[in-house]
């Protein structure tokens, strides 16, 4: 089987960990995270967690997929135990990266910034640090029991011992599910953040969007079992997280709500981030839809392990994450580098990887409907659906195309882009009130917040005012 | 930092550990005259509750310094503080794995161990506790300024610590080994041994904690205003204590009779 599952999965907290490790302490006025040497080890706890895990490749891959589930996993070869210690290393770097996070919001924030007027992927940072900091422990945990398995013979997940393999995946989907809420929470937090920016609108119903990542966050703990449907557990508990599952549709919807009345009526914008951000939205409510078949028992029994599943997955992770990513870095560019990216450029990838992006995925639900299996090699002809497959395969060549694209455009902007030190976006956020690329200390002034974050387009009102140079901060 | 008497928060750690000790010994004759599990769990949360509150200070999460300035040590003190509850909290979802997984694999069934073990077992759940609030001792010493009362207590907590380990592993894993309990034999071998060995890694490196604190103590590095690595080793010795709070019932008392 091949790494693609759990090299996407650290990519993608990798970028997290990255986003809200800039952006946080930059929105809540702070100098630094509350822990910074702590912010230094899960930082470098990366490269070891990387060689473990390519390690694997040496000693004879890991024939489980990313989940890891015994009894395979207590027999493959020697790169699974890698795989767990990989793993392993990599989850420290979630543990402590969340714990700080949490500290820093607690304690960081700038003068007069309560929690109802912190911006809002702050918001959306708490509840993916919440679901870090605590669900982690527990994949650890269920790795560690079967390398204590292999090396031991402890008989947790061998029923000749009496051991149960459900237990397993119990333990190990409570993290795994809500590390699906780690990648998606932060995008939507972007999402909500950007929208008003570009709308010069105000974010309609901050109060309720806030609330919506603490609910996406809790109900994520309650959901865990619906992967297990078809997998031996006592069936009377798939009808509770059925209705738990589809109960995380009501703070998503609130989201969707949202965005839609933000863009009502506003006066849209849309150079590149906002067309990511658009697209996002689009991708995201195609994976959102999808989703309550796969959450009711019922159709899930014809729909588990089939290219359905890796279509609707694929939607929620590029609308709940690598849309809203790719939006972040064309708008938090110029902060970093003090040069805009090429607008064109930005254009193109954009119009080549969302329409390439939704053929692939409307067509894998539609093999998966046509009976395509997952994690399978090969498949019979006379299904009939090769077409499709050839189809999915150009599109995803046009998805990596534009990503590289993307990355000519880093390289070159870098250099060679326009100058842009300014308020690029026009902007209420603090960041954007001081030059760019961020100076060291940050907020040379300290800012104090007087007024509401999203109040685009309302005369007169303000986010943040710097104190003078003059009087100190103490 | 509390500013009251001394004596009298040295009587309130007394008061505690007597709690604590009669509901210790409550609930061993509720596990062998009674068998009700529900009442083994709600002994368990009682003691949990008085040493969250009483010897891990709970309270002192409720930080109210919004004017103080961000740079000085009080204010640092309370993120600190946070830290380390957060990390106690993450850490606290480990154990609680491992407690669902002695009963999704066990059910209320009890382990098969020998009624010799469920004595040792009494003892060192007594050390554990003795050695808490020998802890909370030094804690309240340093705090008021005492560092002789802080060298014996936590002296007295790293041997009590030991002992915990010494008798769990060279007397309750011999003798469960001797019952044919082995990490091999079967789940509850493996349950029984990945409990009890998890828990006391963690013990292992409050000792170590322990040990640095004291070193730097004998130095005298700690002062009755800062003192953080003091009342932060103390929590996390308290919490591995609270750990084994649950886990003792659910390893030596549940369903067993002697």
């Amino acid at each position: 089987m091949s790494l693609h599952g759990i090299v996407m999965i650290i990519g993608i907290l990798l970028g997290v960990a990255g986003l809200m490790n800039y952006l946080v302490p930059m929105l809540i006025g702070a100098q630094d995270m509350a822990f910074p040497r702590l912010n230094a080890f899960s930082y470098w706890v990366a490269p070891p967690a990387a060689v473990l895990l390519l390690s694997t490749l040496l000693f004879g891959g890991f024939d489980t997929c990313w989940t890891g589930y015994p009894p395979l996993s207590e027999r493959a070869p020697l790169g699974m135990q890698m795989f767990f210690l990989g793993v392993a290393v990599a989850g420290w770097a979630s543990i402590l990266g969340g714990l700080n996070l949490l500290a820093s919001v607690l304690r960081m924030r700038a003068k007069g910034m309560t929690p109802f007027r912190m911006p809002i992927f702050v918001w959306a940072a708490i509840a993916t640090s919440l679901i870090s900091t605590t669900a982690t422990q527990l994949i650890g945990l269920s790795f560690q029991m079967v390398m204590f398995q292999r090396l031991f013979g402890m008989g947790f997940f061998d029923s000749e011992k009496g051991g149960n393999p459900i237990l397993f995946q119990h333990l190990f989907w409570f993290y795994s599910h809500p590390a699906v809420y780690v990648f998606v929470l932060p995008g939507l937090g972007i999402i909500s953040e950007l929208m008003p920016v570009f709308a010069r609108k105000p974010l309609f119903g901050y109060r309720f969007v806030a609330m919506s990542s603490l609910g996406i966050a809790l109900v994520g703990f309650l959901v865990w079992a619906h992967h297990m449907f078809v997998s031996g557990m006592n069936p009377y508990l798939r009808i509770p997280f059925m209705f738990s599952t589809l109960l995380v549709a009501v703070p998503t919807g609130v989201k969707f709500f949202s965005w839609v009345s933000t863009l009502w009526k506003g006066k849209i914008e849309a150079p590149t981030p906002m067309l990511f951000v658009i697209g996002g939205v689009v991708v995201f409510l195609l994976g959102g839809l999808s989703g309550p078949p796969n959450a009711t028992v019922a159709t899930d029994l014809h729909l588990q392990n089939t290219y359905w599943i890796v279509g609707h997955f694929h939607d929620t992770m590029f609308g709940g994450y690598i849309f809203p990513f790719f939006a972040a870095i064309y708008y938090w560019f110029p902060k970093v580098t003090g040069r805009r990216m090429n607008e064109a450029l930005g254009k193109i990838h954009f119009w080549i990887m969302t329409p390439s992006f939704l053929t692939l995925t409307l067509l894998m639900m539609r093999v998966g409907l046509l009976g395509m299996r997952r994690r399978v090699a090969d498949y019979d002809p006379a299904l009939g659906f090769d077409n499709y497959h050839l189809v999915m395969t150009i599109a995803a060549y046009l998805i990596a195309i534009s990503v590289l694209i993307f990355l000519y455009n880093i390289f070159v902007s870098i250099k060679h882009g326009e100058v842009a030190t300014g308020n690029v976006w026009n902007s209420r956020s603090p960041e954007w009130q001081v030059p760019s690329p961020m100076p060291v200390h940050n907020y040379d002034r300290p800012f104090e917040v007087i007024g509401e974050p999203y109040d685009y387009g309302l005369p007169g009102s303000v986010y943040v005012k710097f104190e003078d140079k003059k009087s100190k901060s103490h | 930092m509390e500013h009251t008497n001394k004596s009298d928060v040295l009587r309130q750690g007394v008061i505690v550990f007597v709690f604590l000790a009669a509901l210790t010994a409550l609930e061993f004759f509720v596990a062998i005259e009674i068998g009700s599990t529900a009442l083994l769990a709600m002994i368990a949360f009682v003691k949990v509750g008085l040493v969250l509150y009483y010897y891990m200070h709970i309270y002192r999460l409720n930080i109210q310094d919004d004017n103080l300035d961000r740079h000085s040590f009080q204010y640092k003190l309370g993120t600190s503080r946070i830290g380390l509850w957060l990390f106690l909290l993450s850490d606290a979802f480990i154990f609680g794995g491992l407690f669902i997984s002695r009963f999704n694999l066990l059910g209320l069934t009890a382990l098969p161990l020998s009624s010799d073990s469920q004595f040792t077992a009494l003892t060192i759940t007594s050390v554990l506790l003795l050695s808490s609030f020998f802890m909370n001792r030094a804690e309240v010493s340093m705090e008021h300024g005492d560092r002789k009362g802080f060298i014996f207590g936590i002296s007295l907590t790293i041997l009590l610590g030991l002992v915990f380990l010494a008798g769990v592993i060279t007397v309750e894993w011999p003798s469960a080994i001797n019952a044919g309990v082995t990490p091999s034999s079967n789940a509850a071998g493996a349950v029984f041994f990945i409990m009890t060995g998890m828990h006391a890694f963690h013990v292992l490196t409050g000792v170590i904690f322990l040990s640095i604190v004291l070193r730097n103590g004998l130095r005298g590095l700690y002062s009755p205003e800062k003192h953080w690595a003091v009342e932060s080793a103390t929590t996390y010795w308290h919490f591995v204590d609270v750990v084994w709070l649950f886990f003792y019932p659910a390893l030596y008392l549940i369903g067993k009779l002697i």
